[in-house]
């Protein structure tokens, strides 16, 4: 289907906004910010929200605090971009010009994302700023590792240090003994360059215990790993994950899920515990953990059934050929055989047989499915952590979801799911470093070749046995020992020097790992540093930059500023200029061939400013955007440094349909056996250089798309250049029964659990609309309304237990136990308990901090392999310079059960599977509330188990990793290649 | 123009944005909220529901707190916003008994009252509220309710809404689409032993008993989030209740003595006018230490604000006070002011005593103290604690019998009407759930032992049984008198106690 430009007037239309000037791939100029002009002062009753943009450099406005007396403050306004989680909505900050005090955070009007609304944690961001617990200067340990000791060191030092160590590991070829491990990145492509310009493959992220599961069921499909549904236009949505209460892309996407449901729009939501966003559904299916797939595909068989499919969209985009070849080589290979066969394939998947794993009667079932049919192309879904995230075999959620997205034929449409990569833009930066030529054992493990992303949380098992050390370690917004499973197996490796050589936590914030470290290196919080982003939340593209507001208000106020820290509260940095810095330290003479990497595009031989980096950005690969800057007379950087963000696309696309250049044809040749149309001429550089799958290049070049009834199309990244219903990589990579969409049995199914005996399906994960993960400590806005996790239980259940709301439980799981307090709710299904991930943070009385305002102070314990934590206190008031301190009123910093989980890896995507067994009785004699017990030698043996059902690498092709894959810091095509000894091993 | 808010829950996500854009605007301390989002879950799995409800002062056009405050800091703009002015609070904490919606909160760092007052400094800008620009949902909708141009007025007069307690007579501006009626009524739902992500509002009253009639309509429902509330009042008031009711009590005592021609001596009738002058003298100091900001007490005189029965007790207590010295004064050196005189200052002694009934009747958020024969509870009581004080010291100095039987048999009869105004109260139907709370806290919740031991037993029972004894002929007045004078007291304040706490035992949130 193309889309006419009727449909983007109507796309145009429901988001509020301007026309775009030309059709989908066009670029439009950005709309102009919905900034309300005139019209302040307007007294019908009709205000506008925001300032004129025209005024933001100054504005004048009454002071809360002072009313009813009318007290004028002037501020600065400066829009910067969200750090409290993923969705990087735009923000708008107050800065006072007198004092250089930020007043407020509001959104940012002019983001096409965020549109000016944010959710609490915007404005939360004032509370990180001002944190009196923050790090205001770079520390450096004294004492040993976790001991508590630090003294105050000068960042010239610590960089200096770590300088001449990577330089060390680089000259010396151990460049596999770096590693940067980050949590949140908040940006696109700026640390992937700096890993690669050292030609490391350091790169390790917290992926694997958040979006793995979800992200390989979408690869499964079309090799890109995240969904972009369009739920502004959707006519029916259906949500694995929590959008209306918290998840990826919360605020923007709860926007337009809400939007659409205003205008008529139904949402079904699959979840075990009554989420908000289940709150708000006009269909909850609380399926029991871990049985989504079977609801899924009795979904889809429906469809099937009923012939209520999309044919076309079916037949001209996915494999179903590739399919019939390989498997069913003698049947008629004709698409009405393959749908006689799909007939079949799921016929076993009746809504009765999903009601039986389920829980989900199967009319309602029914219901749904059939609402999903009359919706076709306008059916959006979702699936981003959650159940992908919680079993064994979470992926496959994610594979089903899309498959019903698949038969409605509802990808690239409006109202339906993209690709990601359609309505995200990566800019090219000014100069790329080669690839590296090294893999990272400890990140990308032969057992794991298909895993999306890096087996970073199994890092202290595969140290403990000997596969490597990291000599130097990062860990950048980022708390494993907190955030991971499995934590005192985190302790037992951090301490270890001969496992971490050398640990900087990058954090503006004291945690249980940055206690870890050698060096704690405070980093700018969300409104002190430079990022470029750019999301998929919603059908369109655009780039968000967020800035440090008080940099751009010194700038705008005449007071020059050289480096970020300068303008930052005490000497926080920001890590741009950390990098670039560390960077030329490491190569001063240019010998490495690193330092070219960081010269000045502008100033020949000189450094690198993080100015000169965005700005080059702006001038040449931001389409659009150096006009829309030259209409309003300012430079490219000037009008992003003015309005933070810039729209690149408005409204869906569809590139798979868009057919192939006449210049690659012209090259170019088709397979006539896979219709795979390839060229040999080399490949335009694109400014948009978002990560995209690769599928291999062959003697006849690349391959640029698929000829689809006599036309050659671009298609999908894939192998077969169409979506892949059935997986020859799954296959090839010794997993043929996962090669078709299925349903794969949790480790936490019904038959494993003895419900007479008090088994439990534990959902350990879920995400409050408040907080974000872990990181909210410093934010005493939000902590004052979220600061406790009890577990949520059935009323049927508590009462076999003797349980009531405040009742102590203790919760064992393989390795330990937790004891919370229990919440007795109608909201979760019988059989099911929940609690909340955020909570439970604590600090140690060695320690000598608050713990801000939600961490309990608790007891360490440790005798050989035996570990416990036993709170001392929760919160409690202290004096500070916030008044406020004194002023907590809560007691209770929650329980901090991911101590007590083992790893679960799962054997195909390496995801960690949340979800826990556990056994549940009433508390002992002598328990309290949030006692903490592990064992840990029995975790790292759980650790072995979950291994033991890998298949390792090599593929077919003797690699470590189907190349087509995404992988971040994708190196050398020739480091895929494992040599005849690691083959032997494996 | 009047400025109103329109909720629309069937949008809201109970995503707390506007809780938090609301602190950051106005730079709420913690502990405190002028906007905040309640969540009630309704409903047995699986078909269980969470609610949202987003709360915050109603605006109302006819505003308690604002008829209620004292010195009009608080005060309702003519845009029909009720904003306040925290230079002129004395923080007394009645404009938070006013509120039926509990939007009003004591400021930790002015100490003074504060609310939403709608971003009035950002109306008078020309800005949207903050809570509105947050909004994901813009389901938080504002505007001019006299325009009918406006989306506000267009959706209220499409649609069904709801506003909280309109039988409050507020005529609030807070109205809301698609609420969930138990969500709208906080007395619906018992207050929580726990939340879901939060500790449970403050247990400052124990849950009602956990009666299944009761329960019946809540349908598997409970409070899943809400914020804390502290009650306002404590024993300041309840000491001052007693103090105010000797204050006036001894004159009352004295002045029907005096009606009633029964010769008493002079010092015990000087003594007693002292007495009532300390005891008011007392009153004042009670009232003055329980204010947010006791220097400010002159604000009353100075800048007093004529509808607030808290002005006009504050005057009445004066001139009472004025009057009663100048009694004591005439009677020192021209013994027996004359009888009118003495009805006078005793018009004053009576209008002492009961005005507070009128106070706590402009306590909109308290159902129980809305009691229409609280007057002459409180009359009865001034009674009791006049006559039963006068009688006991007039029996410990040997005063003559028949003045001594008088005082008591007036004792007796204040005793008894006191008591039968209680029952009467507890037999007749509460005229609201929130008054049914309280009475249920007080007969049978956690103040039941201090009402039924302290206030009836010992307050009533026991002093009615001794002072019978006593008139009977049957016991001697001076071992009796004084011990039903001390328990009449104790009673007194036990009683005032839990009936103050009662009163504000139901949640308004």
């Amino acid at each position: 289907m193309r889309l006419s430009a009727d449909d983007f007037r109507r796309f145009a239309a429901t988001l509020g906004r301007a026309e775009p000037a030309a059709p989908a791939r066009a670029m439009t100029p950005p709309a102009a910010p919905a900034a309300p002009a005139a019209s302040i002062g307007s007294r019908n009753g009709e205000l506008p929200a925001y300032p004129p943009s025209d005024q933001w450099d100054r504005w004048t406005e009454l002071e809360a605090k002072a009313w009813p007396e009318r007290v004028e403050r002037t501020y600065t306004l400066a829009p910067t971009t969200c750090f409290n989680c993923e969705s990087a909505c735009g923000l708008l900050a107050y800065i006072d010009v007198e004092t250089l005090r930020i007043r407020k955070f509001e959104g940012n009007p002019a983001h096409p994302g965020s549109r000016g609304r944010t959710c609490a944690k915007g404005p939360a961001t004032l509370n990180q700023v001002y944190d009196p617990e923050r790090i205001l200067y770079p520390m450096k340990r004294v004492g040993k590792r976790g001991e508590g000791k630090w003294e105050r060191t000068t960042w010239d030092e610590a960089l200096d240090t770590f300088a001449a160590r990577i330089r060390k590991a680089l000259i010396e070829e151990r460049k596999t003994e770096i590693m940067y491990h980050v949590g949140r990145p908040g940006e696109d492509g700026y640390m992937e360059r700096v890993l690669q310009s050292w030609g490391v493959d350091a790169h390790n992220s917290h992926t694997n215990i958040c979006s793995s599961g979800g992200r390989f069921g979408y690869a499964a499909w079309m090799g890109v790993d995240r969904p972009s549904p369009d739920y502004a236009n959707a006519r029916f949505t259906l949500l694995i994950s929590s959008h209306l209460e918290a998840g990826h892309y919360f605020n923007p996407h709860a926007q337009r899920i809400m939007e659409a449901k205003k205008r008529g729009a139904k949402l079904a939501v699959m979840d075990p515990r009554l989420s908000n966003t289940a709150s708000m559904a006009d269909y909850w299916m609380p399926t029991f953990p871990g049985s989504e797939a079977a609801a899924l595909l009795a979904m889809a068989n429906i469809l099937i059934q009923e012939g209520s499919y999309n044919r076309e969209f079916v037949r001209r985009w996915t494999n179903w050929d590739e399919y019939l070849r390989d498997e069913h080589p003698t049947a008629p290979q004709t698409f009405g055989e393959f749908e006689r066969i799909l007939k079949t394939l799921y016929a076993e998947y009746t809504p009765e047989f999903a009601e039986r794993e389920s829980g989900v009667p199967a009319a309602q079932i029914v219901e749904v499915a059939r609402e999903i049919g009359r919706a076709g192309s306008a059916f959006a879904a979702h699936n981003w952590r959650a159940a992908a995230a919680g079993n064994l075999g979470g992926w496959m959620v994610a594979r089903c979801l899309f498959f019903l997205n698949v038969l409605t034929g509802s990808v690239g449409t409006p109202g339906g799911v993209s690709p990601n990569i359609y309505d995200k833009f990566v800019p090219r930066p000014f100069a790329e470093p080669q690839k590296q030529q090294v893999w990272n054992e400890l990140t990308w493990p032969k057992e794991y070749p298909l895993s999306h992303h890096e087996m970073s949380f199994l890092l202290p098992h595969f140290l403990q046995e000997g596969r490597g050390k990291a000599d130097v370690y990062f860990t950048r917004v980022y708390n494993p020992v907190w955030t991971n499973p499995d934590g005192f197996a985190w302790m037992e490796m951090l301490v270890d020097e001969s496992k971490i050589g050398l640990h900087a936590a990058m954090t503006p914030t004291w945690s249980e790992t940055a206690w870890f470290a050698d060096y704690v290196l405070p980093m700018g919080v969300g409104a002190e540093r430079h990022d470029l982003h750019s999301y998929e939340t919603y059908a369109g593209q655009w780039i968000g930059f967020r800035q440090p507001v008080l940099r751009v208000a010194m700038e705008r106020l005449g007071k020059p500023v050289q480096y970020t820290w300068e303008a930052n509260p005490g000497e926080v940095w920001e890590e741009n200029e950390w990098w670039i810095e560390l960077s030329w330290r490491i190569d001063p003479d240019g010998s490495l061939g690193i330092r070219k990497l960081y010269e000045s595009p502008y100033r020949p031989g000189e450094k690198l400013t993080v100015d000169e980096y965005y700005r080059w950005i702006f001038e040449n690969s931001v389409p659009g955007l150096p006009e829309a800057a030259a209409k309003e007379g300012l430079t490219p950087l000037a009008y992003m440094r003015k309005y933070g963000a810039f729209e690149i696309r408005a409204g869906a696309a569809m590139p798979y349909e868009e057919p192939v250049a006449a210049e690659d044809l012209a090259e170019g040749s088709v397979d006539e056996a896979t219709n795979i149309v390839w060229t040999k001429r080399s490949r335009p550089h694109t400014a948009n250089v978002v990560p995209r799958p690769a599928p291999a290049t062959s003697e006849r070049g690349a391959q640029v798309g698929v000829r689809v009834d006599g036309k050659a199309l671009a298609g999908f990244p894939t192998p077969s250049g169409k979506l892949e219903f059935y997986s020859r990589t799954l296959r090839d990579w010794k997993w043929p029964e996962y090669a078709l969409p299925t349903y794969i049995r949790s480790h936490v199914h019904p038959e494993r659990l003895d419900v007479e005996r008090g088994d439990f399906a534990l959902i350990p994960t879920f995400r409050l609309p408040v907080l974000v993960h872990t990181r909210s400590n410093n934010a005493k806005w939000l902590t004052e309304i979220a600061h406790s996790n009890p577990l949520w239980m059935h009323p049927s259940d508590a009462r076999r237990f003797g349980l009531t709301t405040g009742s102590l439980a203790r919760v064992n799981t393989e390795i330990g136990f937790f004891v919370p307090r229990v919440w007795v709710t109608e909201g979760i299904r019988p059989g099911v308990v929940a609690c909340s991930h955020h909570m439970g943070r604590w600090t140690l009385p060695e320690y000598r901090t608050q713990g801000g305002w939600s961490s309990a102070l608790a007891s360490l314990d440790h005798d050989g392999d035996q570990w416990k934590l036993r709170q001392i206190r929760g919160p409690q008031p202290y004096a500070s310079a916030d008044p406020d301190t004194s002023r907590i009123w809560w007691t209770d910093a929650g329980v901090h059960q991911n101590l007590t989980f083992a790893v679960h890896p799962d054997p195909v995507s390496g995801s960690h599977c949340w979800h826990q067994k556990v056994r549940i009785e009433a508390a002992h004699v002598g328990d309290r509330y949030g006692d903490i017990a592990v064992d840990s030698a029995q975790a790292h043996a759980i650790y072995k188990e979950w291994l033991a059902e890998t298949r390792p690498a090599p593929g077919p092709d003797g690699t470590r990793r189907p190349h087509w894959f995404l992988r971040p810091d994708r190196p050398d095509p020739k480091a895929y290649q494992l040599t005849a000894g690691e083959t032997t091993d494996a | 123009m009047r400025y109103g808010f329109l909720i629309d829950q069937r949008a809201c996500i109970g995503c707390h944005a506007c809780t938090v854009a609301c602190k950051s605007e106005h730079d709420v301390p913690l502990g405190v909220n002028r906007t905040w989002v309640k969540y009630i879950e309704k409903g047995e799995f699986p078909n269980s529901r969470r609610h949202f409800l987003v709360e915050r002062c109603n605006h109302c056009a006819n505003a308690p707190c604002v008829e209620i405050c004292p010195t009009g800091a608080l005060f309702k703009r003519e845009d029909g916003i009720v904003d306040f002015d925290k230079s002129r609070c004395i923080g007394c904490k009645s404009c938070m008994q006013a509120c039926p919606y509990d939007a009003i909160y004591i400021d930790p760092d002015t100490h003074t009252a504060a609310k939403c007052n709608f971003c009035a400094h950002r109306i008078d800008q020309g800005l949207q509220p903050a809570c509105v620009l947050v909004c994901p949902e813009e389901a938080i909708i504002f505007g001019d309710l006299d325009n009918p141009t406006t989306r506000i007025s267009q959706l209220i007069g499409r649609e069904s809404v709801s506003v909280r307690r309109p039988e409050q007579g507020t005529e609030p501006k807070l109205f809301y689409l698609g609420a969930d009626e138990t969500a709208l009524m906080p007395e619906a739902l018992p207050q929580p032993l726990g939340a879901m992500w939060n500790e449970p509002p403050a247990a400052t009253t124990a849950a009602p008993p956990a009666n299944a009639s009761w329960m019946a309509h809540t349908d598997h429902a409970q409070v899943a989030y809400n914020v804390r509330h502290e009650q306002p009042w404590g024993w300041h008031v309840s000491a001052y209740l007693l103090t105010k009711s000797l204050a006036a009590g001894l004159f009352l005592a004295l002045a029907l003595l005096l009606t009633a021609r029964i010769p008493l001596a002079e010092p015990l009738a000087l003594g007693a006018v002292v007495a009532g002058l300390f005891f008011l003298g007392l009153t004042t100091l009670l009232l003055v230490i329980d204010l947010k900001r006791p220097e400010r007490f002159l604000y009353i005189v100075f800048k007093p604000q004529w509808r607030s029965w808290l002005t006009l007790g504050a005057f009445a207590l004066m001139a009472y006070g004025a009057l009663l010295a100048l009694w004591g004064l005439i009677e020192l050196i021209a013994p027996a002011p004359p009888l009118a005189f003495t009805w006078l200052v005793a018009l004053f002694a009576v209008l002492t005593a009961v005005y507070t009934a009128f106070l706590f009747g402009q306590a909109e958020g308290r159902d129980l103290w809305q009691e229409p024969l609280l007057p002459a509870s409180l009359l009865a009581q001034a009674f009791i604690a006049g006559a039963l004080t006068l009688a006991a010291v007039a029996a410990l100095t040997g005063q003559p019998a028949a003045l001594v039987r008088a005082l008591a048999l007036t004792g007796l009869v204040a005793l008894l009407v006191h008591g039968g105004l209680i029952g009467l109260a507890l037999i007749s139907p509460a005229s609201t759930a929130n008054a049914a709370w309280g009475e249920r806290e007080l007969t049978r919740g956690s103040l039941a032992s201090r009402f039924w031991g302290i206030g009836v037993a010992l307050g009533i029972a026991l002093p009615v049984l001794l002072l019978a004894v006593a008139l009977a002929g049957s016991g001697a007045f001076v071992a009796l008198a004084p011990i039903a004078a001390l328990a009449a007291l104790i009673g007194l304040v036990g009683y005032e106690d839990a009936f103050v706490r009662a009163g504000q035992a139901a949640p308004l949130s």
